[in-house]
């Protein structure tokens, strides 16, 4: 375990290296995306100023659904930003490189580049959660509730991107699927309760944006049944172990053209 | 897939079909979701956006040295990529308008009908102004092209258009300094007048507003490109 930390440290370090080689670039990028954070948090608080309540839910309660989204999203593209360089090595061939290494290929294709750009907006949002969460005065049980569901929501997310790895090595197509999940996810940017049937369903169950990022607000919130909570951890360990299957079938079919 | 969010949002904002709010009613705010996305097709979509790598390249050489009007050049794939994309917006628009079954409004009043598609018109070439002077940025840092273009094209044009959610939901003060700046002209307000929200002479006042940014865009690109060129060493060439 250590071993693959130091290693994991040594990658992200050498991606920030390399980041750095264009701060200016860098820092243009990462106000952009503080801006568009600021500008859904602005569009978020007059939405409830004229409407007073989104679905059953008040300001701050939209705003700690808003958040939760953010720190899912932001976590998983900061552990997992080498999946979005993942298809040049498919489609060269250097993915031979990786697998002759004594080192996981799915950990150095997963997580072989941490994105420090969203590393840095982490703590504030952590901070943000914090506080907007006190104020909705959850008991510690609900708060446990919420930080389990939230591994758990990460869980699932990484079981997304193993799939869009192991789907990379069979279609080659990486870029699309990956936006896909992302267009996927943003539907979480507001509680799942505003969709309608069948696809508030479906993204409950079969695309579970709903466990991943609307049910840890929704416990600390306190509004989670212990049925609904069981659902969720075993989704999220089928979906983990889905994925680890699928990678497993993607990996024989891999067949180092162009090397 | 954002389409279903925004149209979701809206829908169990407006859960009772009587409420107004900002302004608008269901049928008129959901209009302008699927406005936007007619408009986005028609204004936003463009090949411009491929100016900045050419310079970086140093691909701008072969355009250079042929007869053509680079300008143009680029003008004339806008169109075409707008001709396509507007081709599929309109089938996304009519497969989910047969899932959602949203209530329309359609707007009959010739008037404003004619004010709406000269705004759109003024819009195409507002855009095209913008984009263009974010991508010749690549003459001064050929490195960054990408980052002037997420960072004005991806976040500001499409929030300070109106492509994400209505302007008036700001404080009206907001909104007055908003109209001042070119980006509302792109979206928000040739759908305002499509939706008889704004409306005769401030109709009109606005397409003037629009137009004389749409002029002073356009002699910046001229004057910024005359520079750039100067500037440019055909790196990589």
């Amino acid at each position: 375990m250590s071993k693959y930390f130091k290693i994991w440290w040594l990658m992200s370090k050498n991606a920030f290296i390399s980041m750095l080689a264009n701060r200016l670039g860098a820092s243009v990028f990462m106000f952009g995306k503080l801006l568009r954070f600021g500008f859904f948090l602005v569009f978020i608080i007059f939405l409830l100023k004229g409407t007073n309540t989104l679905a059953g839910y008040n300001l701050n309660q939209t705003l700690f659904f808003f958040l939760t989204f953010n720190l899912i999203d932001v976590v998983t593209q900061f552990l997992y930003r080498e999946v979005y360089r993942f298809r040049p090595l498919v489609v060269s061939g250097s993915f031979d490189l990786v697998l002759t290494k004594p080192v996981n290929a799915l950990f150095r294709s997963l997580m072989g580049g941490a994105d420090i750009l969203d590393f840095m907006t982490i703590p504030p949002l952590i901070l943000a959660i914090y506080f907007l969460g006190r104020s909705l005065n959850p008991t510690t049980v609900q708060v446990l509730l919420y930080l389990f569901l939230l591994i758990n929501g990460l869980v699932i997310a990484t079981a997304f991107h193993i799939a869009v790895l192991s789907l990379g090595i069979i279609t080659l197509e990486i870029d699309h699927t990956i936006m896909i999940y992302r267009d996927l996810t943003n539907l979480g940017r507001f509680p799942i309760d505003i969709y309608r049937e069948p696809l508030k369903g479906l993204l409950t169950y079969l695309i579970p944006v709903g466990i991943m990022i609307t049910l840890p607000a929704k416990a600390l919130m306190g509004l989670v049944s212990p049925g609904g909570i069981v659902v969720s951890f075993v989704l999220g360990v089928v979906s983990l172990f889905l994925a680890l299957r699928y990678w497993n079938f993607a990996l024989t079919k891999y067949s180092s053209a162009s090397s | 897939m954002q389409i279903f969010l925004v149209f979701f949002l809206w829908s169990s904002v407006f859960s009772d079909p009587t409420r107004v709010v900002f302004g608008y009613n269901k049928e008129k705010i959901l209009t302008y979701v699927f406005g936007i996305l007619i408009l986005k097709a028609i204004v936003l979509s463009a090949r411009t956006v491929d100016v900045a790598g050419e310079i970086s390249r140093g691909d701008l050489t072969n355009f250079l040295l042929k007869p053509v009007s680079y300008f143009k050049y680029w003008f004339s794939r806008d169109i075409s990529s707008k001709a396509l994309n507007l081709g599929f917006a309109a089938i996304e628009t009519l497969i989910l308008f047969i899932i959602l079954k949203p209530p329309f409004f359609i707007q009959t009043d010739p008037s404003a009908l004619l004010a709406f598609a000269t705004s759109l018109v003024i819009a195409v070439v507002l855009f095209f102004a913008l984009l263009f002077l974010v991508n010749i940025v690549a003459f001064w840092m050929p490195e960054n092209g990408w980052a002037a273009q997420f960072l004005f094209v991806v976040i500001i044009t499409e929030f300070l258009s109106g492509g994400v959610f209505p302007l008036d939901i700001f404080p009206a003060a907001f909104q007055k300094v908003l109209y001042f700046l070119p980006f509302p002209y792109l979206l928000f307000f040739p759908l305002q007048v499509y939706l008889g929200k704004i409306a005769g002479t401030q109709a009109w006042g606005g397409i003037m507003i629009s137009a004389f940014w749409a002029l002073v865009l356009l002699l910046c690109l001229n004057l910024v490109w005359n520079k750039g060129i100067r500037r440019y060493a055909a790196e990589g060439r």
